[in-house]
């Protein structure tokens, strides 16, 4: 089994995941298998305002373990992540992210301003 | 109207939405609608020109997240118009066309990096697939405002009918030199392959400049296929800008 756990840089209490990375799609956004399918599946919300379509920013995620166990990103990922607030050398897209390997262990952190972008958005106006 | 009234005023993840309504409808086609937005509280969606909202979409067990171009311009501010087709099995536009006037839409945004704000400092190509033109109307509308160096909107799309704002942008070539309104109806099946032919042979082949920017849009993988006959013929990375539905 594959794990994957998420932190939560605004406090909220970090998740773990255990999943078999064969029996993806998860959910129905976001590549099959991406982080973004698995925690969807799994019932924890991760911020996809385009419906996982690569077409925003707003699943980033840093990728604090593992890495190197996921797909790797393509020229559309690298193009979103260049306009990314808070772009880090291990940023991802939640949506196009996939865990490829049966017993990979993946950390991921959800960045405060991933979150903040979301909520002041549907705030502020 | 509260937001209370409508189940999907919460978002995906708790969050709350705010509260748009439907004004106006409007039908291009048998299969293409717009539908115009005004905000519940009477505020404002500030927006660049290009982004979309997110819509909640209620579906019996669950509600999903769908983006939606806004199609009308900043500077008018409400009613917001969006517009989409029927796509086979797709809960999202499936749930917009039953909406009436008055319904209550909940909506997060603006979002999304594929904008303008002013024109480029160089030539402008939009390439627009069907319905891929709703972000790019306000864009134009934008670049135009202002000074700006040669722009040329190429629109494809599968019938006359679809071939949204025609008369809008007719009416801007009339009246802007500097601007070039050019369609192309093609089946749906043939959209890509057509535009590819025509762009590799107009500005990729037809000459030397590679100071243009692109701006494409449109549903599929043809948008990519544009984006890499750019970027492969020697466009700078960052002039090719796109966006993928």
């Amino acid at each position: 089994m594959a794990k994957l756990r998420v932190i939560f840089e605004n406090g909220a209490p970090e998740r773990i995941v255990e999943f078999d990375p064969a029996k993806a799609p998860f959910h129905h956004d976001g590549k099959p298998g991406s982080i973004l399918d698995i925690l969807l599946g799994h019932k924890i919300h991760l911020e996809h305002a385009c419906g996982g379509n690569c077409a925003c920013t707003t699943c980033h995620v840093i990728v604090k373990q593992g890495a190197q166990l996921l797909s790797e990103a393509e020229e559309q990922e690298e193009d979103m992540l260049d306009k990314a607030p808070g772009l880090t050398p291990t940023s991802r897209l939640g949506c196009q992210a996939v865990v490829q390997a049966p017993d990979a262990e993946i950390t991921v952190v959800i960045p405060k301003f991933t979150i903040n972008l979301v909520s002041e958005s549907a705030d502020e106006q | 109207m509260s937001n209370e009234s409508h189940p999907a005023m919460i978002g995906p993840g708790g969050r709350p939405l705010r509260a748009a309504v439907v004004a106006r409808i409007y039908d291009h086609a048998s299969d293409t609608r717009s539908l115009f937005l005004t905000l519940a509280d009477n505020g404002a969606i500030h927006f660049i020109p290009g982004q979309f909202i997110s819509i909640a979409i209620p579906l019996s067990d669950e509600t999903r997240t769908r983006p939606y171009s806004i199609a009308s311009h900043p500077e008018d501010g409400a009613p917001y118009e969006i517009c989409f087709n029927r796509v086979p099995n797709g809960p999202g536009a499936a749930w917009l066309f039953e909406r009436a006037i008055g319904d209550a839409i909940g909506f997060s945004g603006p979002f999304g990096t594929f904008s303008l704000e002013r024109a480029p400092a160089a030539e402008a190509i939009f390439i627009a697939a069907a319905t891929g033109i709703a972000p790019i109307r306000p864009m134009i509308r934008r670049a135009a405002a202002g000074a700006h160096l040669a722009m040329t909107l190429l629109h494809a799309a599968p019938s006359p009918e679809h071939m949204l704002y025609r008369a809008e942008f007719e009416a801007l070539a009339v009246r802007d030199a500097g601007f070039r309104f050019e369609t192309m109806i093609t089946p749906e099946a043939e959209t890509y392959s057509r535009l590819l032919e025509q762009c590799d042979r107009r500005w990729v082949r037809g000459d030397t400049n590679r100071a243009r920017h692109f701006y494409i849009c449109g549903a599929g993988h043809g948008v990519i296929a544009l984006r890499d006959l750019f970027r492969s013929a020697g466009y700078e990375r960052r002039a090719v800008h796109y966006e993928q539905w």
